[in-house]
Parts: structure tokens; C-alpha cells; sequence
């Protein structure tokens, strides 16, 4: 379990050691390593028609949707803590070729993007851009720890407890 | 006046082609109320730690801020999608969810079925009643503890 969880959490970090820009397992029960073409969608537009402009600019979940009309949740990339928004936007309504793990369990099926390449002649490249544009908001700090020191995570967290209910602390040891 | 008017009707018909465009990729959508908390849906679906209540909170609050999906474990074990919040399409890292992480809620909205996945439009929050799912004391504080 702790081998999984921390494969999983830190998934980055060991691929970041890989040569080949390809899917790594992570250890999750029901992964299955995929690299397929899809269009790049914002889920809400896909399914309701409200559909602003540059899919929402960052603040709509992105997903990916195949030539078979198939719509695939993208639910993380290779950052810790972090989702596949920031990798996805620059090809909002393109097609790219995402390469991950497909992950589907009994509650539902999701996407871990771990690389990506514009089609139809673009780069491979690693989705580790949540990461990179946080260290560049935060005055090129690495991301590596990037819940520990998010101005807006300790906003949160000063507010109402790691527990989420204010006064609530952990015992001491 | 003639060529106004053609640009008019072409501009229209512009108009209802896109509409139609926007329309076709519409699915239907169910009116549904949903009771239930709100997690982070990552460590929910891939169970990589315990991720419920109290003892998740912390974890819930760096991945909504780190703008992985958040969803609604409803009382009925099903897990659903947030997209929209009365009327607020911005869901990515948006303060105003990762506030209200792990918190007990009843929700009135429109749920769209897609490939396995429940995805909510929540048009009116009808209750919170902040975090009630005490589960620290058996689980600590997932992952890394203090």
C-alpha cells in the first residue's frame, strides 16, 4: 500500500529518470498504460454547449475526446497534488497525442496525462507544466513541496485546520 | 438595405449553425438532488490512501488547489463530478471549493452521464453542513501524517 501510494503521489519524480517519453505504471489497481490522439475539450462545453473562449481559460476541467467520441476525464498529471488543466490549455480544441495511464476502477474511469505531443507533428513533452508555471508565480521556487508553502493552501489551512474544522488540532505526541 | 439584410440573414444563419453545433454535442441531463461529501476525487477513485472526512481534509484542500477534479460522493456510493457551481463554471482551484472541501452537502442540479462518469452541474447548493465526517482519530492524517 505504501509503495503504491508513494509511486503514485511521486510518480514524476521516478519517471523523471526515464529516457523515453513514455508511460510509467504507478502502481494503481486498475492502470492501464494508453497513448491515443484526441481533441483536447472543456467537459463542461462537450456536454452543456456553454463554451467560452480557450476553453475557459484554466479555471474549467479539460478532458479528451477520441475520434470514436469517447470523452476521458483527465484527472491528474505528473506533478504532486496537481491536475492536467495547465497541460491541456495551450491545445484547447486540438488534436494531441496523450500518453498516460487509463485508470478504471468500480467507482469510475479516469486519465493520469504523463506526456503529450501536438499533433500532428509536435513535441513530446513531459505534463509537468502545473508544476513549472507555479515555480514561475513563485519566484522560481521549486514545485517539488509546493503544498507546503502555496500562499492559498496556507490561507486555507490558517483558516479552518487540517481537519477542516476550525479549532481542531492534532493531539500531541 | 439589400446587402444589409443578406449579411443579417448570413450572420443568423452563421448564428444557428453554431447554436446547432453547440446543441448536438449536448447530452441529456437528469434533474437530480445529491446528499453527500465533497473529496477529492484522485485519492477517492484510485483509493492510493484513505481519503474521506476528517482525515483527508488537508490532502482534499492541496489537490483542489492544485486543480485536480473536485466531486460529491453522494449517499448513494456514486461519485459526481463538479463542473459548475450555481452558475460558476470556474471548478479549477477556485477558493471558493476548496473552502467547502470534505464538507456534508445536499445539492439540487443537472447531472450528465458520459463514458462512465457522473458529471454535476449544481445549480443551488440547498445545504452545508460543513465537515462532519470525523474520521482522523482512525485514519490520522493522510498521506504523510503531521
Amino acid at each position: 500500500m505504501k509503495r503504491t501510494l508513494f509511486t503514485a503521489l511521486l510518480g514524476a519524480g521516478l519517471i523523471a529518470g526515464a529516457a523515453a517519453m513514455a508511460a510509467e505504471e504507478w502502481g494503481i489497481d486498475g492502470e492501464k498504460k494508453a497513448r491515443f490522439k484526441a481533441k483536447v475539450v472543456d467537459i463542461a462545453c462537450e456536454l452543456t454547449g456553454d463554451c467560452p473562449a480557450n476553453c475557459g481559460a484554466g479555471k474549467r476541467q479539460l478532458g479528451l475526446l477520441t475520434g470514436e467520441g469517447k470523452l476521458i476525464l483527465v484527472a491528474k498529471n505528473q506533478d504532486i497534488f496537481a491536475g492536467g488543466v495547465e497541460d491541456l490549455l495551450p491545445f484547447c480544441g486540438k488534436e494531441i497525442t496523450a500518453d498516460g495511464l487509463m485508470i478504471t476502477t468500480p467507482h469510475m474511469p479516469l486519465f493520469a496525462l504523463q506526456f503529450k505531443k501536438p499533433e500532428p507533428d509536435g513535441k513530446w513533452s513531459r505534463a509537468n507544466w502545473w508544476g513549472k508555471n507555479w515555480s514561475k508565480a513563485n519566484g522560481g521556487k521549486k514545485s517539488g513541496q509546493w503544498f507546503k508553502s502555496d500562499a492559498r493552501v496556507l490561507k486555507e489551512l490558517k483558516a479552518r485546520g487540517v481537519f477542516g474544522i476550525p479549532g481542531l488540532k492534532p493531539p500531541k505526541e | 438595405m439589400k446587402r444589409a439584410s443578406f449579411f443579417h440573414a448570413l450572420a443568423l444563419a452563421i448564428g444557428l449553425s453554431v447554436t446547432a453545433t453547440a446543441a448536438s454535442a449536448a447530452a441529456p441531463a437528469k434533474r437530480v438532488q445529491v446528499t453527500g461529501e465533497i473529496i477529492d476525487t484522485w485519492c477517492y477513485v484510485t483509493e492510493i490512501m484513505y481519503a474521506e472526512g476528517t482525515a483527508h481534509h488537508q490532502c482534499a484542500v492541496w489537490c483542489a488547489v492544485g486543480g485536480i477534479p473536485v466531486s460529491i460522493l453522494g449517499s448513494d456510493g456514486k461519485v459526481y463530478v463538479i463542473l459548475k457551481v450555481e452558475g460558476d463554471a470556474d471548478t479549477v482551484a477556485n477558493p471558493k471549493i476548496v473552502k467547502i472541501q470534505t464538507h456534508k452537502v445536499s445539492v439540487d442540479g443537472d447531472l450528465y452521464e458520459r463514458d462512465g462518469v457522473n458529471y454535476l452541474i449544481v445549480s443551488q447548493v440547498a445545504d452545508d453542513k460543513g465537515v462532519v465526517n470525523l474520521t482522523h482519530e482512525e485514519y490520522g492524517i493522510q498521506p504523510f501524517g503531521k
